[in-house]
């Protein structure tokens, strides 16, 4: 008896400490955030840890908005972004980043476009010169967009074409899944989209979209603002503004009921499955919970469709996804499929896949989930979280698309509190309303008879 | 009132001047700013009284921390020959279960502190990574230490692992990037254990519980291992809290280093790894070069930087920017314990697979007979200790340079030197190196594609011996 109450009030006093420490670190990243007359929006955070800055700049397009007939466009005009501007030549870009101590890149997402250097803080100027340059003057010719479209080619043939399964949880699923071209299209493009692209059409995506007005400028690290201000008015506030690009329609029409695809794939030795949800807004009151629920669901080997699976009925030899298949819950503004994909052992069928994943899914909306459940996967999250503040690169990102889809990159101090308020209620509902048949895509990749001499070889 | 008037006439001069001075574009870049202060995080260096090396780094640029321990077994020794894989398939199911825990007790304790931990071998050691919320390192260790000295290898889960290993094994012969450096390692290090890369099924399934738990015995010792934490930590209460983790694991003799030398090259050899249906030939070209504590470390890896592993890098330029064959050429500098290896590769469609082998060549040999630019050289320059800078801003990147110094037992002022070392470099050293290592004439010359549509291509490069995706050797017709 005695020994017991002991018990009980060291676990209070572990729980009041672990509720303490919980919020014992805010979030404090200081930002600064202002308009240029152009329209450009700046945001610079001081960090002084290492001798280190990036600079990001986000414009507002992605490959949702590309023209029909297109396919793979805004993907193949990120890398035009890398051919040369007024007073920079062909791909020397990189030769300045690179010989300045740093690294650049660009990525094309859903509903972005980024380009970024990370390098020494004291070369911050380097970098703004070279990205305002290209804002303001981007150089283009036939020569080198033939050459970037033979560039862009070999890019989808080493990631898609060439490899087994193809991306098919990506492409393949939001196919099927959505019915608006703008969401449902091919990204990374058909080689004979790419390949019919003209220089004309290169000119008028550069005037329309890659406007001051249409674009995040994010300088991040070891650097001063009130220096920097100078900077950023030095080389872009002589950029003119564009006329306000035309606002594509993203609207997508619920799903009434499953949609199942079987593919045969050519390259594969196993088959595998992929699953996509439609997804709330992420508005709605109810993304909080269902982003918690997809932690608990598949966020790493403690969740349940993982431990199910692979783990219980030794059905599969992995399962990865997440509620964005490229970025986190904050990068993107279109609709979007919670995706999951699953290579499953020969032998076995995709039913027997999928009847699992739905059991699962019956027991959390049948008996919800556990308290300690869900305050564990709060914390995952926050520690994920703060896994993408360690790098300036990483802190960029989320300034910088919280600029461009929310005008707030104030915002990144307080990301975390609707997550941190989520009831299992919550959970338990958000379960019920989104993880129903109705609302997915499921297609079944099935590798192609091929001749088994030599399956057996040892090496 | 007046202070308002002052300051809006203030900030109408202001946006006058800068009027002026902005509108015009500039024509050349901008000049470095005075170098910043490089805030290196301060490394201690303390031991357990089990012999356990401990090295502590505090980075709190996020309240989170990161561990690497590491274990001096590797897949070499004589283990190699009686257990292939045994390290691999150790690693594998060591957190899968202790004395104490089962496998979703270590998962779900993971979950809870925000943390993760997983274990890799590679040639030279076994890694084990971990990471957690600062606020719960000391769960960390416990865990750590769990699976470290008190695996269980469940029957259970050693025949899942085993199972998994060879479907995914299976599946990974599907991909023609596993099947390009499989067998570059086969082709350049040959039967040594170095060109190891996965086990075949029967090794897989001979593995017993008993044999993994005495490999672990073994290997897993704290006097040959040393254990890096990097993160938001107080030295000495961070060190009390690995004492009480880690201060009851047994040391014990590690066995003996019985690897063999590597064998040089004595010719170039094609290695055509057949895969009908392919649309792109995978292409790596390389040889063996040197062992990571080699004093021409820092010169390989600048020749490294301007042939291919930078973006601006010679090949890029060459085969990517100008003639467009291929979307990421590259080249890679592999230093180990014992020695290495120096590649260059790229994946380029059937058409230009002959082209592609020229010019990968022609740059090779171009950086063997020409001295390398003094502005190539200094921008290699820039490139490395500039970048060296951005990768220890982070808990990870800091605490795998640090494992480079104790596993391969390099000067402890590795960090510091780094940047007069490699601004000492010359022309010369370049070449020197370059010519040494960038071996054309002995090169290994790997490819995996469809045969049918580009032998004509590659026959005229060296003789072929080719090979199906399960690694057996097949004829060439």
């Amino acid at each position: 008896m005695q020994r017991s109450v002991i018990k009980l009030l060291v676990v209070a006093i572990v729980m009041t400490l672990s509720t303490a420490q919980l919020h014992a670190k805010p979030v404090n990243v200081p930002v600064v955030y202002y308009k240029l007359p152009n329209g450009l929006k700046v945001v610079i955070s001081e960090d002084h840890i290492a001798p280190v800055v990036t600079v990001g700049v986000y414009y507002n397009v992605g490959f949702r908005v590309e023209p029909k007939g297109r396919t793979g466009f805004a993907h193949l005009f990120e890398h035009m972004m890398f051919q040369g501007s007024a007073n920079v030549k062909k791909f020397e870009h990189a030769k300045f980043v690179e010989a300045n101590g740093g690294s650049t890149n660009g990525h094309t997402d859903f509903d972005y476009t980024n380009y970024y250097e990370t390098l020494p803080s004291n070369r911050v100027e380097m970098a703004l010169w070279l990205e305002s340059d290209r804002m303001r003057s981007l150089d283009i010719s036939d020569e080198n967009l033939k050459n970037q479209q033979n560039v862009v080619s070999e890019e989808v043939r080493v990631n898609v074409l060439n490899q087994p399964y193809q991306f098919f949880e990506w492409i393949e699923l939001w196919k099927n899944a959505f019915t608006n071209w703008n969401n449902a299209h091919n990204g990374y493009g058909e080689l004979s989209e790419i390949n019919a692209a003209t220089i004309e059409d290169v000119r008028s995506f550069f005037k329309t979209y890659y406007a001051p007005n249409n674009a995040v400028l994010t300088i991040v690290g070891d650097v001063d603002v009130a220096e920097v201000k100078k900077m950023v008015d030095k080389h872009f506030v002589g950029i003119p503004a564009q006329s306000t690009p035309p606002k594509a329609d993203l609207s997508e029409p619920a799903q009434s009921k499953e949609k199942r695809v079987s593919q045969p794939d050519k390259l594969a030795n196993l088959p595998a499955l992929a699953t996509g949800y439609h997804m709330p807004a992420q508005n709605s009151p109810d993304f909080p919970a269902m982003a918690l629920l997809v932690q608990i669901l598949q966020g790493d080997d403690s969740s349940r469709w993982y431990q199910r699976l692979v783990k219980e009925k030794e059905l599969t030899l992995d399962l990865t996804g997440g509620l964005n298949y490229f970025g986190n819950e904050f990068d993107y503004t279109g609709p979007m499929i919670m995706t999951t994909r699953t290579t499953y052992k020969p032998g076995h069928t995709a039913d027997e896949v999928l009847k699992e994943m739905d059991a699962v899914t019956a027991d959390v909306v049948a008996k919800g989930i556990t308290d300690k459940e869900l305050a564990d996967a709060k914390v995952r999250f926050r520690s994920n979280f703060y896994s993408q503040l360690e790098s300036s690169f990483g802190k960029a990102h989320l300034l910088s698309v919280l600029a461009l889809f929310r005008d707030d990159p104030n915002q990144i101090n307080s990301l975390l509190t609707p997550f941190e308020n989520v009831t299992a209620a919550q959970v338990k509902a958000a379960a019920a309303k989104y993880l129903v048949a109705s609302n997915r895509t499921v297609i079944d990749r099935v590798p192609e008879a091929k001749s088994q001499s030599g399956q057996q070889g040892q090496q | 009132m007046k202070g308002t008037q002052m300051k809006l006439l203030i900030s109408i001069i202001l946006v006058t001047i800068s009027s002026f001075t902005s509108f015009a574009q500039q024509k050349t870049p901008p000049p470095p700013g005075a170098a910043r202060p490089l805030n290196l995080p301060k490394i201690t260096e303390r031991k357990l009284g089990n012999g356990l090396t401990v090295i502590l780094a505090p980075l709190p640029n996020v309240p989170k921390v990161s561990a690497i321990l590491t274990f001096r077994a590797a897949t070499t020794g004589t283990d190699r020959a009686a257990h292939p894989g045994i390290a691999q398939i150790a690693a594998g199911v060591a957190n899968e279960g202790t004395d104490t825990r089962t496998s979703k007790q270590i998962k779900e304790e993971l979950r809870s502190i925000g943390g993760s931990l997983n274990l890799g071998s590679d040639a030279d050691q076994t890694n084990l990574t971990a990471t957690a919320l600062s606020e719960f390192s000391s769960r960390m260790f416990d865990l750590m230490s769990d699976v470290t000295q008190h695996p269980a290898f469940p029957e259970n889960e050693l025949k899942l692992a085993q199972e998994n290993t060879i479907q995914q094994i299976r599946a990974n012969r599907a991909n023609p990037g596993f099947l390009v450096n499989e067998r570059f390692q086969k082709a350049v290090f040959g039967d040594h254990p170095y060109g190891f890369v996965v086990p075949d099924e029967k090794s897989i399934n001979a593995l017993t519980r008993d044999d993994l738990k005495s490999f672990v015995a073994r290997y897993y010792i704290p006097n040959a291992s040393h254990l890096i934490v990097v993160g938001d930590i107080d030295v000495d209460k961070t060190f009390a809290e690995i004492d009480k983790a880690f201060g009851t694991w047994k040391s014990g003799a590690l066995p003996p280093d019985d690897n063999p030398p590597v064998p040089m090259r004595d010719k170039r050899q094609i290695y055509f790894v057949n895969r009908p249906g392919s649309v792109q030939s995978a292409i790596y070209i390389g040889n063996v070069s040197i062992a990571r504590k080699h004093p021409d470390y820092f010169a390989i890896r600048t020749a490294d930087t301007i042939y291919g592993s930078s973006f601006y890098s010679r090949l890029t330029r060459n085969i990517r920017e100008s003639k467009g064959y291929t979307y990421s050429p590259f080249s890679s500098s592999n230093t180990q314990a014992k020695t290495g290896s120096f590649l260059a590769g790229a994946f380029v469609r059937n058409e230009v697979t002959g082209p592609t082998l020229l010019e990968i060549f022609y740059e090779l040999d171009k950086m063997r007979v020409l001295p390398v630019t003094d502005e190539e050289l200094n921008a290699a320059k820039e490139f490395s200790t500039g970048n060296f800078s951005v990768e220890l801003a982070s808990q990870l990147g800091l605490a795998g340079r640090i494992n480079t110094i104790y596993t391969y037992g390099l000067n402890k002022n590795f960090i510091e030197d780094f940047r007069p070392k490699i601004e000492a470099l010359t022309p010369a050293d370049i070449q020197k190196a370059a010519a040494k290592y960038f071996d054309t004439y002995h090169a290994a010359i790997v490819i995996v594609g469809d045969w049918d549509k580009v032998k004509d291509q590659v026959t005229p490069f060296g003789d072929v011996t080719m090979y199906d995706a399960e690694g057996n050797v097949v004829k060439s017709e």
